[in-house]
């Protein structure tokens, strides 16, 4: 590589994770939440770097009540290892990066998007996933709610509006349009089901 | 499993000299890397055109130009973003990582970035042998033009740009394929409209011998319209499996979607219009140059046809020509999105009436109600050879006035402006066809039923559910017409093995052309189910009827029979049914369209659509005129989509799309810059709407059934994409009269506007200050 560098012409892909983690959007992103700790450093490798990259963590996640016990690159993501590790696929990627909700997760009731949540910042704390908050084959009322009033209709990025209900009734158990028009500004839904959407929170919140 | 991850071209235009994977192969975990230039000779063209690339003439008389487009692009490279080499890894991680590795050497090319310019002065080629930039030119008309022209009594030019936006499903796009070498079969999850067509697309670009697929769609995370197109992923994993003998996953990102997803709208209208001085429109001359991007999608091709037939809507224009051509640039190519071409006729047609409203200086309402189609003409023979079905355009938009109330906002409208208030009033009436039985792409929909011995009927359509739910009207209707409760009817979609082969969902097809299928499949199967209840009851079949789960005798209710014993002894006990009866109860049902036409005539004529609905918008808006911004006061939308199956779908379906039109009319804007590069790669930048931006709207309908399907269905689900961009734009139009702005593009940002305000100023100013 260092010998063909010379010539400007030459481009690498597009933006990527690494570009992206290098080029100190994450730093920002861990200022703003506050949340890393000194594996911070582990992120910012060079591509030389490879071994040091494949050095795992070892964490404990408690995820909707269950303690397991990972192996994890220190740069994997919250969402990779619902998804990937445990198998908790309710969580959905639609971006990536933040923009679109569909992997919100609760942190200690806390609605937070998992792919800008590295894993290991998610140690120690409460995850609370889709998967979760049923009562075996009862549903949450929130659950119930957008049954009832159909609020989905593709249904990707579900899991996360309801994540995001259950975060705000959790806090105001009845809100105002207005209220939740806020709550759920974070979460997308291209489907445009957001009337049937905020039809069921206010059902969800009569429910609770 | 491996993750494979695509290097794209970061160029909009280059040649591609030189790709190196030999460092990239060397990476921990890398499996398998190749570029376009060390393709695998297995792998040949993709499918340009549906099925099988024959249909050369894809309507009348355009001349379409046909090249092999190879999933990985080879010696040169069009657009940001076009797939150029692969790496397949054991980790999601290390193959990003690997991709960092692939060095590459272009020859950048200036690029080709606005169509109209380069159709007149092609310097610069995207394919060098072609000689000039165009992918495809078409002409269509219908009456007499030049008649029409000779008597008017005014003749308007006007020009109508669509911007470039698109459908951004949610979801990404993602390939998962397996193989399985002993029965040469390649087993393909796809995030796909289409799988059927996937399948065989892969069978044909693979080029292995006995090569099967079986391709399956689980729930699609919204389609929307770009998962209808075929693209280079859906050709390279499946490959990568055979290849390594493993299972390959690519999913893709949000970037990758909004430079390698296609995209769509961009064309512009030029348009002579013949107005009489009554208002009537007697005819329209139109060109059009739509912006192909640099890819070759079937959908794009498609979709501009489209835009050239429904140009006179729903209004009584009977002399209409049509001279469009297609237009490569550098740009991701042009497909599929939810109004499908129809959206860009439709923002014309309604350019077009409030022109000539204004003009005339007549009120836009009557103008349009002055040139509808009447009740009475319909079935109606279009100027570009459609037959459309029913409607009742006036009805639909005195509906849609009432629910406005349209007169208190005239009367608010004076009142607010002269308190120095911008307030403007629109209104949209437009034409949305639904199911497209093009030559090449259907034409029909196949329904496969059975009734088990457990009376659980399972129906397998050969459509997928993109995410709008086609699996509980289907059991409604087949629970209506067997008699039985919903919850006993399966359905089953999206698995090319198990269902009969189908094109796919797109063109809202479903209401129209799926719903009649199931319908008659599901009569034929109670036929079928009444003559073994009559052998079984020693009766004749046209003395019973279904009801609750049996069959029973119409006047003597006594004598029945349960479903699932009727359908037992169909299974086991053919002793008991009459002589000659094939067994069981299954069935496959083919629905051929009634109302399309295949083949153009000598004018480019085609009946491409076979139902009509429709919708009536109708908007208050007010305009900050200190800068720029816009607040929806009021939004209602009346639609008639003929008989409604699953009325509270119907009403999810046009609240959806209307979300969907006022992104494209308020935010949704892929923007490029004048080397080529996408600027609107991710959520932050490409602005769909969120929680805190739709306006309440409030929704109508009126129901005029099609008298050409069982059921009297027509499609749902794009019209509420369709009507916003026009409605807005004169709302904003009206609002700014005093100005005298006329919006130029969409969508109707804050700082657009503002710039249109501000040139009225500058006006103002430089002629001596009379505001």
């Amino acid at each position: 590589m260092k010998e063909k560098d010379n010539d400007s012409s030459k481009k690498s892909s597009l933006m990527t994770r690494r570009t992206f983690l290098k080029g100190g959007a994450l730093t920002t992103a861990a200022l703003s939440t506050g949340v890393l700790g000194a594996e911070v450093g582990e992120a910012h490798l060079a591509l030389e770097d490879y071994p040091s990259a494949l050095k795992r963590a070892t964490v404990t996640l408690k995820v909707n009540g269950l303690r397991h016990r990972l192996e994890v690159e220190p740069r994997t993501t919250l969402l990779e290892v619902l998804r990937e590790e445990l198998q908790l696929t309710g969580t959905k990627k639609g971006c990536d990066r933040g923009q679109c909700g569909s992997c919100t997760v609760l942190l200690n009731g806390r609605p937070v998007y998992s792919c800008l949540s590295l894993a290991i910042e998610a140690v120690g704390k409460e995850i609370l996933t889709i998967e979760g908050i049923s009562d075996g084959e009862t549903l949450h009322p929130v659950q119930r709610a957008f049954v009832q009033e159909m609020g989905l209709q593709c249904g990707f990025c579900s899991p996360g509006q309801i994540l995001a209900t259950v975060a705000l009734l959790g806090k105001n158990p009845s809100p105002s349009e207005a209220q939740i028009r806020q709550a759920l500004a974070g979460n997308l839904c291209r489907c445009g089901a957001y009337p049937m959407i905020f039809k069921s929170v206010q059902t969800a919140a009569r429910l609770r | 499993m491996l993750h494979a991850v695509f290097f794209r071209s970061p160029y909009p235009h280059a040649r591609i000299k030189k790709v190196w994977l030999d460092g990239v192969l060397k990476l921990p975990g890398v499996v398998a890397a190749f570029s376009g230039e060390s393709l695998p000779e297995l792998i040949g063209p993709m499918a340009q055109i549906p099925l099988f690339g024959v249909e050369r003439t894809l309507a009348g008389n355009p001349a379409i130009k046909y090249f092999p487009h190879l999933p990985l692009a080879r010696d040169k490279a069009r657009y940001v973003g076009e797939p150029v080499a692969v790496v397949a890894a054991t980790d999601k991680y290390l193959a990003e990582d690997a991709l960092e590795a692939v060095e590459a050497d272009f020859e950048p090319l200036p690029p080709v970035i606005d169509a109209e310019q380069t159709l007149e002065r092609p310097e610069v080629l995207l394919y060098e042998d072609w000689g000039d930039n165009v992918l495809m030119h078409y002409t269509v008309s219908g009456g007499d033009v030049e008649k029409a022209f000779r008597e008017a009594d005014r003749i308007l030019e006007i020009t109508v740009p669509s911007s470039r936006f698109t459908g951004t499903p949610i979801e990404p796009r993602s390939v998962v394929a397996r193989y399985d070498p002993h029965h040469l079969l390649l087993e393909v999850w796809d995030t796909t409209q289409c799988p059927h067509l996937v399948g065989t697309w892969i069978e044909r670009a693979i080029r292995i011998p006995g090569l099967k697929t079986r391709v399956t769609v689980s729930r699609l995370g919204g389609g929307f319209g770009p998962k209808v197109s075929h693209y280079p992923e859906e050709i390279v994993v499946p490959y990568l499996a055979i290849q390594t003998g493993r299972p390959v996953r690519w999913v893709e990102t949000r970037s990758e979607h909004l430079v390698g997803t296609t995209h769509g709208r961009e064309q512009i209208h030029r348009l002579q219009v013949a107005v009489k001085s009554d208002g009537r429109v007697l005819g329209i001359r139109d060109r059009i140059v739509a912006d192909m991007g640099g890819g070759h999608s079937w959908t794009g091709l498609s979709s501009i046809m489209v835009s050239a037939l429904y140009v006179p809507g729903t209004y009584r224009i009977e002399n209409y020509s049509g001279d469009l051509y297609g237009v490569v640039t550098n740009k991701t190519p042009f497909g599929a999105h939810r109004g499908f071409g129809k959206a860009e006729a439709a923002y014309v047609i309604e350019r077009v009436m409030d022109s000539v409203a204004r003009e005339l200086g007549q009120d836009p309402i009557e103008i349009r109600k002055r040139n509808f189609i009447p009740p009475e003409a319909f079935p109606y023979r279009n100027a570009t050879g459609s037959r459309y079905d029913s409607g009742q355009y006036a009805k639909t938009l005195d509906k849609a006035l009432d629910l406005l109330n349209y007169s208190h906002w005239r009367a608010e409208q004076t009142r607010l402006r002269r308190e120095g208030r911008y307030v403007g009033i629109g209104v949209s009436v437009v034409l949305e066809p639904t199911s497209s039985n093009r030559r090449g792409a259907g034409g029909y929909y196949s329904v496969r039923m059975r009734m088990d011995p457990t009376g659980t009927i399972y129906v397998f359509l050969s459509g997928n559910d993109d995410g709008t739910g086609h699996a509980l009207p289907t059991a409604q209707i087949v629970a209506d017409e067997l008699a039985v409760d919903v919850i006993n009817v399966h359905v089953v979609e999206g698995d090319s093995l198990m269902c009969p082969y189908g094109t796919g969902s797109y063109s809202s097809r479903f209401g129209g052309l799926g719903g009649a299928a199931v319908m008659l499949a599901a009569r034929q199967l109670r036929e079928k189910i009444l003559e073994v209840g009559a052998a079984l009851l020693g009766e004749t079949a046209d003395r019973l009827v279904l009801s609750a789960g049996s069959v029973r005798v119409r006047s003597a209710g006594e004598k029945q029979i349960a479903l699932n014993e009727v359908a037992r002894a169909a299974y086991t006990a053919l002793y008991r049914l009459p002589e000659g009866m094939e067994p069981g109860l299954e069935l496959i049902y083919h629905y051929r369209d009634p109302n399309v036409t295949f083949l153009p005539d000598e004018r480019g004529r085609v009946g491409a659509y076979s139902s009509f609905p429709y919708a009536v918008d109708a908007g208050v808006v007010e305009v900050d005129v200190e800068t720029g911004s816009l607040t929806i006061l009021k939004y209602v939308s009346v639609h008639d989509c003929g008989n409604q199956i699953n009325p509270k779908e119907v009403e999810g379906q046009h609240l959806g799309s209307l979300a969907h039109g006022l992104g494209g009319a308020l935010y949704e804007e892929l923007l490029y810059d004048s080397d080529g590069q996408l600027l609107t790669q991710n959520f932050k930048d490409y602005l769909i709407p969120t929680a805190l931006d739709l306006p309440p709207i409030l929704i109508g309908s009126t129901v005029t059934p099609n008298p050409f399907t069982p059921g009297g269905f027509k499609g749902a689900g794009e019209a509420g994409a369709v009507g916003p961009p026009p409605c807005l734009v004169a709302a904003v139009e009206d609002a700014l009269a005093p100005l005298g702005v006329r919006v130029r593009t969409l969508p109707l940002k804050p700082s657009s506007l503002w710039e249109l305000i501000r040139e009225h100023l500058d006006r103002v100013h430089s002629e001596g200050g009379k505001a």
